[in-house]
């Protein structure tokens, strides 16, 4: 009974763990040329092991599992179909685990940050007529807030000098696609326009948000109407 | 005096033998791998949800583009024949309720007497919603899902499309839609259970 139990723990789980661990390694990378050579030839390797076990085992009726004058061997088998699981985790944490928590976190970041600079973009006090392009300005990459710094300075001087201003709420926003390092989101606006002595003017507002991942952080590459017609 | 009775097996040195210093390695060992394998399953479990989820999520959104096509190409030639199209797309009380709901648009395309062709610019799973409309201290409106017992789950979809109707003789007429749709899975089918316009 117990060479039976040694014989399934050592001579047969082990091996196949390391087997499957090597296959699990595999599908998480979803078999790159270099791993498909790389795991030919570990399972390979276990599966002569195996056989030769098997040979000794119909020629002197011991295996590595039932074999006392060998723990040492037994030991390293463990050791090895341990550490092939061990690094199939840390590969599968690495490879599925860090990828899924960062979309769902990018997801949400993504979102937010295009939320605020759409609403900025489409705010306007003509008391503080930089407050609203600044703070748009804080969530781009630094080249394209200088242009848009330039871009927008001309056109909020009209609308001070007419004494116009605006208001945007987001009405709701969405998320177009993502990647690991750009994003595409889009917006949908209520905009208020309202000038001293005419009635506001509603309107609604539908933006695509273009982000980058620079250094770790999302910035704003561009901010667009999405009705191209 | 008789000598002691050297074959008696005593138990701690057996117990010695059966747990040797590699013996307790091993199931260490062994135990490590065990928890290995538990935490492999659960990283599959969760990759595998996470993949369903973003699966699942773009059969949402070409179940909404593939409606407002629809939609959006409505002529006055096949206005009968996308009507039954976008009904039997519905479920809930959109459904029930399709001829009241699709009023506007129908008057739309009716009034335009014209050939349109219509465009999807963005469409989007919807993960931000304000009511704006909803006045202080009153509480908003619930989300329209339907019941749990008619659809496993309802996502709500951004679609920003354009269309341009185009009259012999006149300028050409430009409908911009902002539409929120809810999108519900029924017995595994996606069907749409509201149509709202963003204004």
């Amino acid at each position: 009974m117990r060479n039976l139990a040694r014989v399934l723990a050592f001579d047969v789980a082990a091996p196949l763990v390391a087997v499957a661990a090597l296959l699990g390694i595999g599908m998480v990378l979803a078999w790159p040329l270099w791993w498909v050579s790389v795991c030919s030839m570990l399972c390979l390797l276990i599966v002569e092991g195996m056989l030769v076990n098997f040979v000794l085992y119909r020629r002197d009726s011991v295996t590595v599992g039932t074999d006392d004058d060998g723990p040492g061997l037994r030991l390293a088998v463990v050791g090895l179909a341990t550490l092939a699981l061990a690094v199939a985790v840390v590969v599968g944490y690495i490879r599925w685990t860090v990828p899924d928590r960062d979309f769902t976190r990018d997801s949400a970041e993504v979102v937010r940050i295009a939320t605020a600079v759409s609403e900025a973009t489409a705010t306007f006090t003509p008391a503080d007529p930089n407050s609203s392009i600044d703070r748009a300005a804080s969530f781009m990459a630094p080249e394209r807030a200088d242009a848009y710094k330039i871009e927008f300075g001309k056109a909020t001087a009209d609308l001070a000098k007419r004494n116009v201003s605006a208001q945007a709420q987001t009405i709701s926003a969405g998320l177009e696609a993502l990647g690991p390092s750009a994003a595409s989101v889009a917006v949908i606006m209520r905009s208020t326009q309202s000038q001293p002595g005419q009635s506001p003017n509603t309107a609604v507002l539908a933006l695509r948000v273009g982000l980058s991942k620079q250094s770790g952080q999302w910035q704003v590459l561009d901010v667009a109407p999405i009705n191209s017609r | 005096m008789p000598e002691p009775d050297q074959t008696r097996s005593d138990p701690s040195a057996t117990r010695a033998n059966v747990f040797s210093g590699y013996g307790i390695a091993s199931a260490v060992l062994a135990v490590v791998g065990v928890l290995a394998i538990a935490l492999g399953a659960l990283i599959w479990s969760n990759h595998r949800d996470a993949a369903h989820e973003r699966d699942y999520q773009s059969r949402v959104l070409a179940a909404a583009a593939e409606w407002t096509g629809v939609l959006i190409n409505m002529n006055v030639d096949n206005v009968d024949a996308s009507l039954q199209k976008l009904q039997d797309g519905t479920v809930g009380d959109l459904n029930s309720d399709f001829d009241a709901s699709i009023k506007p648009y129908r008057e739309v395309v009716k009034t335009l007497q014209a050939r349109t062709t219509g465009q999807i610019e963005s469409v989007s799973v919807e993960t931000v919603h304000h009511d704006l409309d909803t006045v202080a201290g009153q509480r908003p409106p619930a989300p329209a899902t339907l019941p749990a017992a008619l659809a496993e789950r309802t996502d709500t979809v951004l679609v920003v499309a354009t269309s341009v109707s185009e009259n012999a003789g006149s300028k050409p007429t430009t409908v911009r839609w902002n539409l929120r749709l809810g999108v519900s899975d029924v017995d595994g089918t996606l069907m749409i259970s509201r149509l709202e316009s963003l204004r």
